[in-house]
């Protein structure tokens, strides 16, 4: 990452819409820069404007106030064809034609580069055989998009913004339907897409934890805040995290790496190993255990003992309280 | 991709058979194989068979092959560019008002007294062209306004039965006589054009096509959806205005000319998706501008069944045979997924 450089800068953006003509300002001054190499992510609650970000980053809506530069140029005196050559989007929207194949459709992503019927060149075949095998997507091409799954869908899609062969690619929460292990096989692949093709990657994402895991640098963005940026270990240990959890009630566990309640008073006696007593005294906590009148003993081979009585799951322990309190 | 080039000569084939089919049908039956040498050769077999199928039966096959090109592309790229399977070529209201245009020539000119027995296919078609370009202003005044095309599409449905509205009115307070005549024409009709309205329509046709065949790219691109599509570089918003160009033009003029068509234009495109199993538009247009063809000079050949005394309104036969259709291919896929 020794030649890594700003791709896409902000500065003093202030986005917003007009509607009747009246001005609604959603985000004022907004700065950042975006690396080549890195993968970025994008956190925030929903309607703080991350979407109308994303839209100023496409080109699709023009600032009110401040400056796009792609590479050396304001984005907007981009035409749209070049534009295309320069950044890629995948979407959410599970939205796709069934009947068009996985070649096809990374096909398309050569779009700004071929002639008006959109005839392959050699050179256009060579860019989507590179992005399917970069996806690892190579044996699938001939499938047909309503055959596969939403992640394998999801990855074809982002083999179509390779092939598009920007040096910025954009995210909208592009696992926002995907299952768990299918979010951190997406989002391993876009860090490994960052750093080996030397790409910008942004990706917009709920999933702070896995965001934790994969990313290179955390965009925060707040009610009220300016967009703030950092590498997340930085913005863990500064409790700069905490402000995505405005309130009382949720708070970010720095030993556990996720967002916790706000947890149970510590009134309950309970003694054995600590993984055994968090996750007991969690359980206890939902099921509206806030008392106990004698000590909970968890032996290694989780065995519960209370009052003299030996059980073997959670359970079984939860009735015995309730019905010892009866 | 071989394979499914392979399908074109079968479709071609299709096409060919219709065509024949076609001229050799009717209250008189003239085969094939005559029919064949009388238009290579010229020799007759009978002189009456030459004035038939010269006069008559040619146009009206030519203007079904037209008309159904022109819905059948017409539809595809709605639904494309509407991502709706149940867009079709009249959504944007546009063929209502060329409607508008015919009602108000034989409805409201009666009532003013414009002699409704020296109304020629000339008028008719007239209205209904100026009908249809005044809807395709008002359209795109609208769109004008409109950024999202979903909203396009409602403004253009409800434009649509306002028009129909009118028409009602028009139809409520008018003659027998002249209520008649425009129920007449609202069954639709390919055979009441002379060689001169039919060269018309033929242009009409290819300069409603060009705005398609240069846009093929687009409409693939537009399959992901319009942000998808920009972000590649297709300029969305000058599409739309080819859209309603190349849309206007050809529905817009075949309604002028023949009336109203039902459902063609939903249909066929969805078999074409279905035979050639694709959703790349290189094949599609092409695809749905044969089957297109096929499938109306195949209506219109069961129209003219022989024998039968007179021959059935041909937006009712399309209706009888394209409304079956489209159930079935509902029942048998999830037509939504289509897009």
């Amino acid at each position: 990452m020794a030649n890594q450089h700003i791709t896409l800068e902000g500065i003093g953006l202030s986005l917003g819409y007009s509607q009747l003509g009246k001005r609604k300002e959603l985000l004022h001054d907004l700065s950042f820069q975006l690396y080549s190499g890195e993968l970025t992510c994008l956190l925030g609650p929903n309607g703080v404007g991350k979407s109308t970000l994303i839209k100023a980053i496409l080109g699709n809506l023009k600032p009110w106030e401040g400056k796009l530069i792609l590479g050396e140029q304001e984005l907007q005196t981009f035409p749209l064809e070049e534009r295309a050559k320069r950044i890629a989007v995948v979407l959410s929207e599970p939205s796709y034609p069934s009947n068009l194949t996985v070649g096809q459709l990374v096909a398309l992503g050569r779009t700004p580069y071929t002639n008006w019927g959109g005839e392959l060149s050699k050179e256009d075949r060579k860019w989507v055989e590179q992005a399917l095998s970069d996806t690892r997507l190579g044996e699938m091409q001939d499938e047909r998009l309503g055959e596969l799954s939403d992640g394998q869908r999801q990855k074809a899609m982002i083999a179509r913004a390779l092939a598009q062969d920007g040096s910025v690619i954009v995210l909208d929460e592009p696992t926002a339907h995907l299952d768990l292990v299918n979010r951190f096989e997406i989002m391993t692949l876009l860090r490994e897409i960052s750093h080996i093709k030397q790409k910008a990657v942004l990706v917009v994402t709920h999933d702070l934890d896995i965001a934790l895991e994969t990313a290179d640098r955390f965009w925060l963005m707040n009610c009220g805040n300016p967009l703030y940026m950092g590498r997340p270990e930085d913005i863990l240990l500064s409790g700069k995290i905490q402000d995505l959890f405005p309130g009382e009630k949720y708070r970010f566990e720095l030993e556990r790496g996720k967002v916790e309640l706000r947890q149970v008073p510590d009134n309950l006696p309970i003694k054995g190993p600590a993984v055994g007593v968090y996750w007991v005294k969690k359980a206890l906590y939902k099921a509206g255990i806030k008392e106990l009148s004698e000590e909970i003993v968890i032996e290694p081979d989780f065995r519960l003992t209370y009052k003299e009585k030996t059980v073997a799951s959670i359970e079984e322990l939860i009735q015995l309280i309730q019905a010892a309190k009866n | 991709m071989s394979f499914k080039i392979s399908l074109f000569p079968f479709a071609l084939l299709l096409l060919g058979i219709s065509f024949l089919l076609n001229l050799s049908m009717g209250s008189i039956w003239i085969p094939p194989v005559e029919l064949v040498e009388g238009l290579v050769s010229g020799n007759w077999a009978k002189n009456s068979w030459e004035q038939i199928i010269l006069h008559y039966r040619l146009p009206k096959a030519l203007v079904a092959i037209l008309a159904g090109i022109g819905l059948s592309v017409s539809g595809l790229q709605m639904q494309t560019f509407f991502r709706n399977p149940l867009a079709g070529p009249y959504v944007l209201g546009i063929s209502s008002g060329a409607g508008l245009g015919v009602a108000l020539l034989m409805l409201a000119g009666a009532a003013f007294g414009v002699s409704l027995t020296g109304l020629n296919s000339w008028a008719i078609a007239g209205a209904g062209i100026v009908g249809a370009g005044s809807l395709l202003v008002l359209v795109s005044l609208i769109a004008w306004h409109v950024k999202d095309s979903m909203t396009l599409l409602i403004v253009g449905l409800m434009v649509g039965s306002v028009v129909a509205a009118v028409v009602a009115v028009l139809s409520f307070f008018s003659g027998a006589e002249a209520l008649k005549l425009f129920t007449v024409w609202s069954m639709g009709s390919l055979g009441a054009l002379t060689w001169s309205q039919v060269s018309i329509l033929c242009l009409l046709i290819l300069i409603g096509t060009i705005p398609i065949i240069g846009s093929i790219k687009s409409y693939n691109a537009l399959l992901l959806g319009e942000t998808y599509a920009r972000s590649m570089g297709i300029h969305t918003s000058r599409l739309r205005w080819w859209m309603i160009g190349s849309t206007g033009i050809l529905a817009g003029g075949i309604t002028a000319f023949c009336g109203p068509i039902a459902f063609l234009g939903i249909a066929v495109p969805h078999l074409a998706r279905m035979a050639w199993k694709s959703a790349d538009h290189r094949v599609l247009f092409p695809g749905s501008a044969i089957f297109g063809a096929s499938l109306l000079l195949l209506c219109d050949s069961f129209s003219h069944f022989p024998g039968w005394a007179s021959s059935l309104p041909i937006n009712a036969v399309t209706s009888l045979i394209g409304a079956p259709l489209v159930i079935s291919l509902i029942l048998r896929k999830n037509l939504s997924k289509d897009f």
